[in-house]
Order: structure tokens, then C-alpha cells, then sequence
């Protein structure tokens, strides 16, 4: 694996808690990696398992779903 | 009854709109504060001090003939809010509005509650924004949620 | 929309009378233009003048042209004509010369305007306390000493310092804080406020618990106060928290500050509970101010011509927490006196909902509701998607590269119209959006801007104004969740933003318009309690024009009122309590039903229906909201001897004694109080608030009655808060002899001896053990919520682990529960006197007043939905938390088909149930799977 290895993460953020919580990030200038693709949900309980799985399966280097 | 606005008169008439507002205060102009920034006149008392003022006819027309409810506004932005646009009863009930002064976080508690609630609501803050002394905490406990 | 803001304006004058004032207002001159300003700050930057920022309390500069703060309402520059140079010196108009859009306007005019309102709420607010004139503190000398508003801005992101906390002597980061509380408060020495301000000793922990986080190491934090004032819900259990992370309580009122070695910190003084003189450093100080009446306030009740009390603060009484003392005229938030956040909202709206009180008979007349065209049909038509990518001024433009991203957006399929805003969410772009959808036929929208959670509403709107349905937008969130928090890294940033574009493109590509689910509003209220909350919120709904049920438990109104002689402020509480009683009897449109219950609850916001036992009768009613004020008690003390001497009795039976033998109570040599009598303990882990002041209430009354009698009171913290301080230093001056104890090593000893009842205890000051031989011993009992659990159950709401109701927002929505179209009022909620009961269930009708002056009322389009892939297996049913989704069972070609089906009404969106089906038979509209799964297929950059 070469140094310059930059993961694609597919993140499902709660829109009530994970995600708001990427909006203060934002408000507090809070610096972290650019590596996160977030998708809103209404609530991390409705991701499916398969559209983790197919997540992984296409590429995907991580999945983290927040709630 | 008809709603005018001191602005779209003088405007009319070539005046600044303080210069309106002083003449409904001295009670020149027979107009009552409506909602917002309007006045309510009868019609025949408007035409009368139109011509006074010697405002052509037509004009004169156009400002106290418009039907109530047709926006003379039409075909502006919809920004733009009508001059004119419908006759108002006058009568002993009580006014539907409520002006709130202070624009803390009571204030705009105060005047939403009012405002869904079937009241006009006039905001009134000092300063140049509303928010007040909470908008100034980091944080509130006991969740230590911004106060924002 | 039926609110119309007034910035920079204050009132003149006020005549006529309540229902048909005439207000004055004077608007100061803004010298920018509302209409013209897009925020773009450019004025600021060009502005040479720097004055100090009274937003950041004076610890950071501002120019002279500004705005207060990031977030302000109405976002719009203002410039200051007293700093201003051109009005001051007669020359510069920079602002004027470099404005984009020639807002600026020099010769702006105030304005005198005439409003005709039915009613008047004052809000001036408070003003917090300058510590200036205490010498002694060395504030304004000291440079690390600074005050709580002066921290609060220090510790905020969105402060000059961008929260990383720096002493201002010599800009190294602190290691140990000191917080000195009631700074300006409980002080009749060297300022006027006698009185607590309520809210200093939670700010002081919060402040404490938020800065170990921005210290490296965590810190040390200090906290010297007289009494610790805990006496809110879940407050005891913040202070535990804070114990927990170590941060160090000292019973002391420090005398003096000096500056610390090298002008660097600070050196504190102060002396013990035991006697004991210490001197101890500190890198900063921080003094905990309170709240006083402002010099605007002063002047707005001379202006509207109403009273003020001894503290200058508003004058009020318990059984009209909101009127003035003019008719017609309302006190909202801390005009009245020292709140803290979630009292000032609710007093807010019981302030809202007296002030509608008069005005009933005009509600809706001057209201307008937004019209918007009618809905261009979509269906069947191939997307063509509009992408508005959003500079936000600078805030995303100078990380990412804006113009980059919007060449790459034309790209991508069906987008056919890309533009580059400046501000999205001005005024001028909603309206270039609209005229972009109509010119080029666009279906669906995506703007990536900021955050779907503050803006959506917004563009939603647009669109609607536009024709489209509000549910055809997508966002992509480049500012919080990218540009502000890639800053260093510009080319990745731009990258990712292209991907977040190209995500919310996919997922637009397969929007479907909504349609929002509408409910036909019962314009009913339901009111379960009649104690002093209940019985306000009848009448205040009733006043409404609201035909009102109240279900009474009991067969008697009133509650714990009626064994309730005087209230806080000393009025008496029989005549007020029989007279609103009657009042809610002769009521026309209120029907009490006494000995009552539920036994049933079904519907939901603005249409429930309930089956109600009363009297052997049971019969159905229907309502839009309801209130819950099923009240509390006065708990049986489980020691201290109770219920084996005759002499030891709780608050409420020493009343009673008050009333019935007053000759006998007058003989007495002794009295002891005990407080916190099954409060603040582990199966009670709360204080029960009222006790302290009942305490020395009676206190005073026994002194007053004979000025020779012991009187003593054995406490843990004296709770008097707000103008309640009052009696706690009238007591004191009366000679009341207050001994502090600490349940753990210190708890008092309640025993008898040769018939005589004796109770002992070590007195911290002298640390020495005291016998009191006592005639009464005084319990102040807990005070607990009504048990009822059952009906909770039938309203699906929930309380908290010491049986309070849950409020939906322990902040801002302070009445509302969790459940919608449910209020709460009174001590259910959690215990207080009459006036906080009575200003809450006023604020409850507010609230309710919200959904039921409406006939129709309508909720979000994100619901579950079954699809044909259905096949009645139901394993949705466990998981929805909501209990939305039931199995049916119906015949197709003499066949039994399952399916399930969903309550759109009660479903909240949550798709646990979409999660859940194998076979994607349920589906949440605008998450659907497969529309997750086409934001995930474009996030790695693969065809959809």
C-alpha cells in the first residue's frame, strides 16, 4: 500500500445527532481528513444491511454509520 | 375605508413620505394607522385632499377606485407590497396584533407562539439583530447544545 | 410572515387602551439599504474605523460597519453613525465606494411610525452585571480577571479567540480557573441586588465542565460560592456530573484578588467555613455576574407607563405571572426578574398567551397565509436538475474552488442549468432561482451550499414559490461539512465537493414530489388536573374561544392549593383560588368532569379522541391538544422521628398548626427546620425547590409572632433563588439561626429525652456539636409527581428517572412534550409555586393555542410506505417504535393475501422498518434504498 493512500469512507449520518454534529464540526472550524462521503438519513436505523454490503462491495474502503 | 402607504403617496405627490406622515399626525391628512405601515382614510376624504393638492383626476381615480383586493402592486415584484389593496372595517373589536419589544430569545418565543396562533406581530429590537444575551453563550447545559 | 421585524427601533410613545394601542415607534436610520445588502461583508473589510465589540463584550474589536454576529437576523450590515468616520469626522465613505451593490445610503432618516396593536409584550431583557465598581475583584486592573459574558465568548468557537482559550496577560493557555460566584448578586453592600440571579451557579459548572475540554490535560476548576443553587430539573444531577470530572467546590466568598506573580494570573484570598485564612493562585479568575434590570428597560416602563419592584425589575403577581400593571400591557423573559433560559421561553409564551387573551374576538383578522402557484405536474417528464453551488461570500469560495466545481457539475447527466451564487439564500438569488426554474423547465434542484438542517426549509420554499413541490431538492452540504472543515487542504476539499454534487445529483435524479400529509384540526382542548395549572389552562383556553374539558381525579377542584394559606409574595391564596375555580365553573365553555379518568387515548396531534370515566358514566370526547397537569405532592418523611412524635410535622401540617393554633405556636420556645427531607438523596435525586423559601417564610412568621422564640434551620444549601433571597435575609435579620449539615458526616439527630424532643448536630462554623431542645421540628418533605403512570402510557409520553414529564427541548421547547399536540403544566413537570405553576400552564396554552387556532394543519411528507414487494411477513411491526404499521389481511381471488400497512399520522420517518424488510416491502419516502443506494454507487464515482 503506497503512502499517499487516501480511503473513500461512505459515512450514513443521523440527521438528528451525527449529522448536526458534522454541521458544528463545520461551525467550530474543526479540521478532520477529507476522506468522508456523508449521506443523510433520518435516522441511522434505516440503513439497510445490503446497502452496506454493497457499499464494501463496490469499492468502498470503510462504512461508518452514526447515530 | 381604504389602506394607503405614506411612501406611494408621496411619492404621488412629490414629497418625502415624513412629510405624509407629519400631515396625518397634525391630523392634515384624516388617516388612522392601519397594520403595518398603512393608514386606513375613507375614500371620499382622500379624493378630497387629493384635490386639494391639485393631483389629476385620473390619478385620483386610479387611488380611490380600485376594488378591494386587487393589488395595485400587480405586475411588480412580489416584493413589492400593494399600496392600496382593499377596504378595511373599522369597528370596536379589538386590534388582531401585538407588537412585542425585544428580540431575546423571550421575545421571539413570545411573537412565533403569537404570530401561529392567528396575531400580527411587530418585532421591535434596539439593536441591529434580534438574538439578544443567549445568542452570546458558547453552550447550554445540560446537553451542552450551542446555544445558536 | 405574520411577523414583521422592527430592528433599530424603540418605542416613543403608547396611548389608547388594552385592545386598540397606538405605539410610536422611532427606527433609527440603518445607512444600508435592507432591499440592496447581500451580507457580502465587503463594508466591513473596507471600513477603516475599529471599535470595540459589545457582541464579544468588548473583548474583541468590530469596524463600523458590521454586523453583530455571524448568525444575526436579519442578516444585514448596519453602520454605526457614532464610530462611523464620515459622520464623525465628515469624510472616508469607503463602505460606499467598494459596496457591490450601492446599498450603503448616507442619508438614511429615522423614522417615526405609528402601529395600532391590540396588545404590548415587553422583552427588554437584562443586562448583565459590570463588576467595575468591586474594587476588590480588580476587574478592569487585572487582566485575568475577566466576567462570565467575557469567558462565555472566550470559550466559543465563533469568538475572537475561536475558542482556544489564552490568558490576557501573556496569551499562554491557563491551567487552573477560578470562578467566584454571585458577582453582583446576593450583594446589599456594594450594589442594590439584594436578590439571587438564578442562573450563575448552573453556568458556573457548565463553564467549568466545557473548559476541561479545552484545556490540554483537562485543568483545574475552582468554583467558590456561598450556597450551591441546584434547584432546577436535573440540576443536581449536573453538579454530580461536575464532582465526577473533578471540579472543586469551596464553601467562600473571596474577598480579594491581586494580581498574581508577574502580572500574570491572580492571587486569591479568602477564608474558610472553619475560620481558616488562605491565599491561593490562579491563572485566571472568572467572575460569575448576574442579571440586573437594563437602563433600556427603566425607560421602556416609563415610556408604556408601567411599574417596576424594589430591583427595578417589572412588578408581577403570583396569580398573573405575565400582566403588568397596565391592562393590556405583558411581561416577557427576565424583565420580570432573573430567569434562566427555559423560564424566560415559557413565561414568554404565557406573556404570549395573555396578551391574545383580548384579542380573541379579532384572531385571524390580520393574519395572512402564504399562497403559492399551483404545482407543475413532473410525472413521467425526464429530470432536468438545476445545480445552484453557493460561494456563501467567502466561506466556501476560499477553500474551494467554486468555478471548478460548477464545470464539472454541467457534466453530469440530466443536470441542465449550473450557476455560481454569491449568497443562495439571499433575498435577489430566491428570486433569480424561481425565474432559472421557469426559463429553463428545471424539475428538480440541488444546492450545494450549507446545511440541509438550517436551510432547507428555505429553498423548499423557493421551489414552491416557483411552482415545483418542495420535496424535488437536494442539498449538498460544502460549507460545514467540507469547506469549513478542510481549510488547509483547498484541492481535496474541491474534489469532495465535486463528489458531494455528484451524490446529491444522483439521489435528485429519483426524487418524487410529496404531498404533505394534512390533518383536520379538532379545535377542542383536553386538561387533565385540577389543581392551580389546570384550572389557569382551562380558563386560558376557554378565553381562546377553545371549548375545554377538564378531568379532575378528585372530586374537588384546586388541588394542593387548597391547603396552601399564602404564596411566595404573600398574597392570599383561598379568595384567588375559589374565585378562579368559580370562574372555571360558570365557564360556558369548559366542562369539568370530577372523579374522573382516562381510560383510553387514540389519534393523534390536532385529532385525538379519548373514552373518560366519570361517575360511573363513561363517555367519548374529542380534542386537538391537551395538557397535563396531573400535579405532585408533599411526600411522608420516612425519618427524623415523623409519625412517632407528634412534634415533628411537614411543611404542610405546620401550616395547618400556623392557622389552627396560632395562641399555641405563639408559646412555643424553640423551633427546628429540617430541609431536604427525602430530596436531593439517591431515591430522590433532585431538589424539591420550594422548601427553602417555605422554610423561611415560616421562619419569619414565627419570629414575627414572637421575637424571643429559637428558631433555627438545619440546611444543606439555602435555595432561595430570584427575589425569594429576600426572605432568606430577612429571616437572618430576625435572628433565625441557619446551621448547615451534610447528610453524609454531618446529618442531624432526631431523638427524644425525658418527654422533651431533642435534635442534634455539629455546627460547621464552630465545629462543635449543638443540642436544640425543640418544641416543633419542621420536615421539609420532598416533593414528588403524582403517580400515573397509566395514563402516560396512553399518551405514549415519557418522564424522567425521578417520575417529572419529559419536555420535548430542555431549552426551547420548555411545555411542549415529546408527543405532539401534548403540553405540560405544574408540578408534574417538576415542583414550583403557585406563580411558576400558573406562568407554565399559560405557556401551555400558548402552545396549544398554536394547533388548534388552525382548522387544518399539515405534517411531513417523510413517512414509510409499502410497496408491491410486500409480502406480509411482519417483521416491521416489532421494530417501529411508533406502533405505526399493523398487519392486514384482505381477499384476492379467493386467496388470503398479508400485507402490511402503515398510519401515515403516526409514523415519525425513522425507516427502521425499511431497514429491517428483506425485501424492500417498506419504503421511506425520499430514503428509500434505492435512492441511498444511488448516493452511495456516486460517491465512489460508479454509473447509476
Amino acid at each position: 500500500m503506497s503512502e499517499s493512500f487516501e480511503p473513500k469512507i461512505i459515512g450514513f449520518l443521523c440527521n438528528w445527532c451525527a449529522y448536526a454534529g458534522g454541521d458544528l464540526a463545520g461551525v467550530m472550524r474543526i479540521q478532520y481528513p477529507p476522506n468522508l462521503r456523508a449521506i443523510r438519513v433520518m435516522c441511522s436505523g434505516m440503513v439497510h444491511p445490503e446497502v452496506v454490503v454493497e457499499a464494501l462491495c463496490n469499492g468502498a474502503d470503510g462504512v461508518i454509520v452514526m447515530g | 375605508m381604504i389602506e394607503i402607504r405614506p411612501s406611494r403617496l408621496a411619492s404621488l405627490l412629490g414629497v418625502h413620505r415624513n412629510t405624509v406622515r407629519n400631515w396625518i399626525r397634525s391630523g392634515k391628512l384624516a388617516a388612522k394607522p392601519g397594520v403595518g405601515k398603512r393608514y386606513v382614510i375613507s375614500r371620499s376624504e382622500l379624493a378630497e385632499f387629493l384635490r386639494a393638492r391639485q393631483v389629476s383626476a385620473g390619478v385620483i381615480q386610479e387611488l380611490t377606485d380600485r376594488q378591494p383586493g386587487v393589488s395595485a402592486g400587480a405586475g411588480k415584484t412580489r416584493y413589492q407590497k400593494p399600496d392600496i389593496d382593499r377596504e378595511v372595517p373599522m369597528s370596536d373589536k379589538p386590534v388582531g396584533s401585538v407588537m412585542v419589544v425585544g428580540g431575546g430569545i423571550a421575545g421571539i418565543q413570545s411573537a412565533l407562539d403569537l404570530a401561529e396562533s392567528g396575531y400580527f406581530v411587530y418585532l421591535l429590537e434596539k439593536s441591529p439583530g434580534i438574538g439578544g444575551n443567549m445568542a452570546r453563550l458558547d453552550k447550554t447545559f445540560p446537553t451542552n447544545d450551542c446555544a445558536m | 410572515m405574520n411577523i414583521e421585524l422592527l430592528t433599530l427601533s424603540e418605542i416613543v410613545d403608547v396611548a389608547g387602551q388594552a385592545g386598540n394601542f397606538t405605539v410610536t415607534v422611532k427606527k433609527n436610520p440603518r445607512y444600508i439599504d435592507m432591499d440592496k445588502c447581500i451580507a457580502c461583508g465587503i463594508c466591513a473589510q473596507r471600513c477603516p474605523k475599529k471599535v470595540d465589540d459589545e457582541f464579544n463584550m468588548g473583548i474583541a474589536k468590530r469596524k463600523a460597519a458590521y454586523i453583530p454576529y455571524g448568525q444575526t437576523v436579519p442578516l444585514k450590515y448596519v453602520i454605526d453613525p457614532v464610530n462611523c468616520l464620515y459622520f464623525t469626522k465628515g469624510k472616508c465613505r469607503a463602505c460606499e465606494k467598494f459596496c457591490p451593490t450601492g446599498a450603503v445610503n448616507f442619508e438614511d432618516k429615522e423614522e417615526i411610525l405609528d402601529f395600532s396593536v391590540g396588545s404590548l409584550i415587553l422583552s427588554p431583557g437584562f443586562k448583565p452585571y459590570d463588576p467595575s465598581g468591586l474594587d476588590f475583584y480588580g476587574y478592569g486592573k487585572i487582566p485575568d480577571v475577566v466576567t462570565s459574558m467575557e469567558y462565555e465568548r472566550m470559550l466559543s468557537a465563533g469568538g475572537p479567540f475561536q475558542g482556544h482559550l489564552e490568558k490576557r496577560s501573556d496569551g499562554r493557555a491557563p491551567k487552573s480557573i477560578a470562578w467566584i460566584q454571585c458577582v453582583g448578586s446576593r450583594n446589599t453592600n456594594q450594589c442594590e441586588n439584594g436578590y439571587c440571579s438564578s442562573v450563575c451557579c448552573m453556568y458556573a459548572m457548565k463553564q467549568a465542565l466545557i473548559t476541561e475540554t479545552h484545556i490540554a490535560g483537562g485543568g483545574e476548576q475552582t468554583i467558590f460560592m456561598m450556597d450551591l443553587r441546584a434547584h432546577g430539573k436535573e440540576f443536581e444531577r449536573y453538579h454530580q456530573y461536575a464532582l465526577e470530572h473533578n471540579v472543586r467546590f469551596v464553601r467562600a466568598r473571596p474577598h480579594t484578588i491581586d494580581p498574581g506573580p508577574g502580572n500574570s494570573g491572580v492571587s486569591m484570598r479568602y477564608v474558610t467555613e472553619d475560620g481558616r485564612t488562605m491565599k491561593e493562585d490562579f491563572d485566571m479568575a472568572v467572575l460569575s455576574v448576574g442579571m440586573e434590570a437594563s437602563d433600556d428597560a427603566r425607560r421602556l416602563a416609563e415610556k408604556t407607563g408601567i411599574s417596576l419592584n424594589h430591583y427595578q425589575f417589572a412588578q408581577t403577581s403570583s396569580f398573573k405571572p405575565a400582566a403588568s400593571t397596565r391592562e393590556g400591557i405583558f411581561i416577557g423573559g427576565a424583565f420580570g426578574g432573573p430567569l434562566n433560559i427555559p423560564t424566560a421561553v415559557a413565561q414568554a409564551s404565557s406573556a404570549a398567551a395573555e396578551a391574545a387573551r383580548g384579542l380573541a374576538s379579532s384572531k385571524n383578522s390580520l393574519t395572512r397565509e402564504k399562497k403559492y402557484p399551483a404545482e407543475t405536474n413532473i410525472a413521467g417528464k425526464e429530470p432536468r436538475i438545476g445545480v445552484f453551488v453557493c460561494s456563501c461570500g467567502v466561506n466556501i469560495s476560499s477553500t474551494v474552488d467554486v468555478e471548478a466545481v460548477v464545470e464539472y457539475t454541467k457534466s453530469l447527466p440530466n443536470v441542465v442549468f449550473v450557476e455560481n451564487n454569491m449568497f443562495s439564500c439571499s433575498t435577489d438569488t430566491q428570486q433569480m432561482m424561481a425565474k432559472a426554474v421557469a426559463e429553463n423547465e428545471l424539475n428538480r434542484i440541488v444546492v450545494a451550499a450549507c446545511s440541509p438542517r438550517t436551510h432547507e426549509p428555505l429553498f423548499q420554499d423557493t421551489l414552491k414559490e416557483a411552482g415545483l413541490n418542495g420535496y424535488l431538492l437536494e442539498m449538498a452540504n460544502i460549507r460545514n461539512h467540507n469547506a469549513w472543515v478542510h481549510q488547509k487542504e483547498p484541492e481535496k476539499a474541491t474534489q469532495k465537493a465535486m463528489d458531494q454534487v455528484r451524490m446529491a445529483v444522483a439521489k435528485a435524479r429519483m426524487v418524487q414530489p410529496l404531498d404533505k400529509l394534512q390533518v383536520d384540526v379538532i379545535q377542542k382542548a383536553l386538561v387533565v388536573g385540577g389543581g392551580p395549572a389546570g384550572l389557569s389552562a382551562a380558563l386560558g383556553l376557554a378565553d381562546q374561544g377553545y371549548e375545554t374539558v377538564l378531568v379532575e381525579k378528585t372530586g374537588q377542584l384546586g388541588g394542593n392549593a387548597l391547603n396552601i394559606r399564602k404564596t411566595a409574595k404573600g398574597e392570599d391564596v383561598g379568595p384567588a383560588l375559589r374565585e378562579m375555580i368559580r370562574n372555571v365553573e360558570a365557564n360556558q365553555r369548559i366542562r369539568v368532569l370530577k372523579n374522573a379518568r382516562l381510560t383510553s387515548v387514540n389519534g393523534i396531534v390536532g385529532s385525538f379522541s379519548s373514552d373518560v370515566e366519570a361517575e360511573g358514566k363513561t363517555e367519548h370526547i374529542e380534542y386537538g391538544a391537551a395538557i397535563l397537569a396531573t400535579g405532585g405532592r408533599e411526600t411522608v418523611p420516612e425519618q427524623y422521628l415523623y409519625g412517632t412524635d407528634s412534634r415533628v410535622m411537614t411543611h404542610l401540617e405546620f401550616d395547618r398548626e400556623l392557622a389552627d393554633h396560632a395562641g399555641r405556636v405563639k408559646q412555643a420556645n424553640t423551633a427546628v427546620f429540617i430541609q431536604c427531607v427525602g430530596s436531593r438523596n439517591e431515591k430522590r435525586n433532585y431538589c424539591s425547590r420550594i422548601c427553602c423559601t417555605h422554610t423561611a417564610k415560616s421562619a419569619i412568621e414565627l419570629k414575627e409572632q414572637n421575637p424571643d422564640m429559637n428558631v433555627y434551620v438545619l440546611y444543606r444549601d439555602i435555595r432561595t433563588y430570584g427575589a425569594k433571597e429576600d426572605f432568606y435575609t430577612k429571616a437572618r435579620k430576625l435572628g433565625v439561626k441557619f446551621i448547615r449539615y451534610d447528610p453524609k458526616d454531618n446529618d442531624p439527630e432526631v431523638y427524644q429525652e425525658d418527654a422533651g424532643l431533642k435534635v442534634r448536630v455539629t455546627d460547621p462554623i464552630l465545629g462543635l456539636p449543638v443540642v436544640i431542645d425543640t418544641d416543633y421540628l419542621v420536615l421539609a418533605a420532598a416533593i414528588e409527581a403524582n403517580e400515573v403512570s397509566d395514563l402516560l402510557s396512553l399518551f405514549r409520553c415519557d418522564t424522567n428517572q425521578d417520575g417529572f414529564l419529559n419536555e420535548a427541548h430542555p431549552k426551547l421547547r420548555p411545555v411542549d412534550l415529546a408527543v405532539d399536540g401534548l403540553f405540560m403544566a405544574g408540578m408534574a413537570a417538576y415542583p414550583k409555586m403557585i406563580e411558576g405553576s400558573v406562568s407554565q400552564a399559560r405557556a401551555a396554552v400558548s402552545r396549544a393555542g398554536v394547533i388548534l387556532s388552525r382548522n387544518r394543519m399539515y405534517l411531513d411528507a417523510v413517512k414509510s410506505y409499502v410497496t408491491e414487494q410486500c409480502d406480509g411477513c411482519a417483521v416491521c411491526l416489532d421494530v417501529c417504535p411508533y406502533d405505526a404499521i399493523s398487519l392486514t389481511e384482505e381477499t384476492i381471488d379467493g386467496r388470503s393475501v398479508k400485507k402490511v400497512s402503515t398510519e401515515a399520522a403516526l409514523c415519525k420517518g425513522c425507516g427502521l422498518c425499511e431497514a429491517t424488510c428483506p425485501k424492500q416491502g417498506i419504503q421511506v419516502h425520499s430514503f428509500t434504498n434505492n435512492q441511498l443506494r444511488a448516493q452511495v454507487r456516486a460517491a465512489l464515482d460508479l454509473p447509476n
